[in-house]
């Protein structure tokens, strides 16, 4: 048991000097732009597809329990101001992230692991490199720049779906819906979903950065690793999540 | 002739295993030295013990009057420059083409123009007789292409050691002669090497003098002739163990 918090503890403590390092190659030269490029479109533009689809269904399918909810008390005049601000505030975030966590995180630990098993990361190093400036910036940096803008786009897409339940399955007037939306949310709640995601944005490729260098075992480490940072990932994603809902609502909303 | 590199005393442990208990040797200005020893003596974890790769437990590693094995990573860069690891398995970056493997180096540590960077990368190319594969990935090649390829990359700065992890293993002779002439080139120009193999032929044509590892020790150190005429049972074992 005591090893086990040990163990985390130096976890945690690898991973805050990953991220001091990551900081400090941020913000010094030389700066890869190419290969932040490669990879907004590779974590970024990759993602885009199934961003679409699952906000899309998810606003679809939440303004039909609001809708049928809400009916029974007469509320269904409520349901577009519900609708958007729950899927802007937290399900768009979420969702997302757990996505991004689950192809992005699983894909950069698995890549960065297999790298390592090569002794690529060795050649990196040796050819008097920086893992950390050539892999991880461009990853952080890649995702903490998509990741709210998928966000975005995936609360966008759930507001259109519930548009089209809202229109079909509730007789609602389009007028209705979008002029209900727009007076309910506000910038501060697109804002704030791009914070959060920004942060799980860095928890996603930091620590499946840091996975991918601890990769030793071969090809069951990178199966191994891929697995870790999803699970490790999602949790902290959620509980985070809580937190800084918290304190937007504190500071922001 | 002075010496470019001295290991002192260096030990290095992983966890309980003992790798090398106490290995000193020296390198000088312009000489190969042979370094053998049976599989897994810690032939590897030397090379990359001496770039800074691997930590040590103690001893030092002084080049060019400047003890490195005290650096910091960042502090190390520009000494990896210097002194240039050439990876037993090659080590590619297997994301990139032959050419960015080799243009790698190029870009991060000089300032020359694309063209520049081109016309080196054609002239290290025909150098391992491998011009046709620019554009290959490394997955394309074979392993043998692989290891010149990555011999090629850490050529690419002209550097003033290379610690060559054997570049000839598995290689077939044609190749062998190859890489042998390459580095017979490299000493040519007034460059200094580390040539970890198996192959003793090959250690005949290129090495000054040899060391052989075994134990975490310096087992054996002297000229080509002194080994091959040794009486210590030791170097005879080996030379029949080979
Ligand atoms: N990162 C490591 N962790 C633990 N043991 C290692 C590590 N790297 C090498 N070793 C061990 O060190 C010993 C020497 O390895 P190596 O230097 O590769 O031998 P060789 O002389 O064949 O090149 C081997 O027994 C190997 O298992
Ligand atoms: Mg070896």
């Amino acid at each position: 048991m005591i090893s086990r918090i040990k163990k985390q503890l130096v976890i945690s403590g690898e991973i805050t000097l990953l991220f001091q390092e990551t900081v400090y190659c941020i913000f010094t030269r030389p700066f890869y732009w190419g290969r932040l490029l490669d990879q907004i479109v590779q974590l970024g533009i990759g993602s885009l597809s199934i961003t679409i689809v699952i906000g899309f269904v998810t606003g679809l399918v939440m303004t039909l329990q609001f809708g049928y909810g809400l009916e029974k008390f007469g509320g269904t005049l409520y349901v577009p101001a519900i609708v958007a601000i729950s899927l802007l505030r937290e399900l768009a975030p979420i969702f997302t992230s757990l996505l991004i966590a689950g192809r992005v995180g699983s894909g950069i630990s698995a890549e960065i692991g297999a790298m390592n098993v090569t002794q690529q990361i060795d050649a990196i190093r040796a050819l008097g490199t920086s893992p950390t400036r050539v892999l991880v910036v461009p990853r952080v940096l890649a995702c903490i720049i998509s990741l709210p803008l998928l966000t975005t786009l995936s609360g966008f897409m759930g507001i259109m779906g519930g548009l089209i339940i809202a229109y079909t399955e509730f007789n609602m007037p389009l007028g209705f819906y979008i002029n209900k939306v727009l007076t309910t949310i506000t910038f501060a709640d697109v804002l704030g979903s791009m914070v959060k995601c920004a942060f799980f944005g860095i928890v996603i490729a930091l620590l499946a950065c840091y996975r991918g260098f601890k990769t030793r075992e071969g090809t069951r480490g990178v199966g191994n690793a891929t697995t870790w940072v999803v699970v490790r990932t999602s949790i902290i994603i959620l509980i985070s999540d809580f937190f800084l809902s918290k304190l937007l609502i504190l500071f922001l909303y | 002739m002075n010496t470019i590199l001295e290991v002192k005393h260096l030990a290095k442990n992983f966890n309980e295993k003992k790798i090398h208990r106490d290995v000193s040797f020296s390198l000088k200005q312009g000489e190969t030295l042979g370094l053998l020893g049976n599989s897994g003596t810690g032939k590897s974890v030397l090379l990359r013990s001496i770039i800074g790769l691997e930590d040590i437990d103690s001893g030092s590693i002084i080049y060019r009057n400047k003890r490195i094995d005290e650096l910091s990573e960042v502090e190390l860069y520009p000494i990896r420059t210097k002194i240039s690891y050439s990876f037993q398995s090659g080590a590619l970056f297997d994301s990139m083409t032959v050419y960015e493997n080799i243009a790698y180096p190029l870009f991060e540590h000089t300032n020359l123009s694309e063209s520049e960077v081109d016309q080196k990368v054609d002239e290290i190319l025909s150098l391992i007789n491998m011009k046709d594969a620019k554009d290959l990935m490394p997955s394309d090649l074979s392993g043998g292409m692989q290891k010149r390829v990555g011999l090629a990359r850490s050529m690419a700065l002209n550097p003033d050691i290379l610690l060559y992890d054997e570049p000839t293993a598995g290689l077939d002779p044609v190749n062998v002669e190859m890489v042998i002439e390459v580095m017979k080139r490299f000493k040519a120009r007034g460059f200094s090497g580390i040539f970890v193999t198996h192959d003793i032929p090959a250690a005949r044509k290129i090495c000054d003098r040899v060391l052989i590892l075994n134990e975490g020790f310096i087992a054996f150190e002297g000229s080509i002739s002194e080994f091959e005429n040794s009486n210590d049972p030791f170097v005879q074992t080996f030379l029949a163990g080979q």
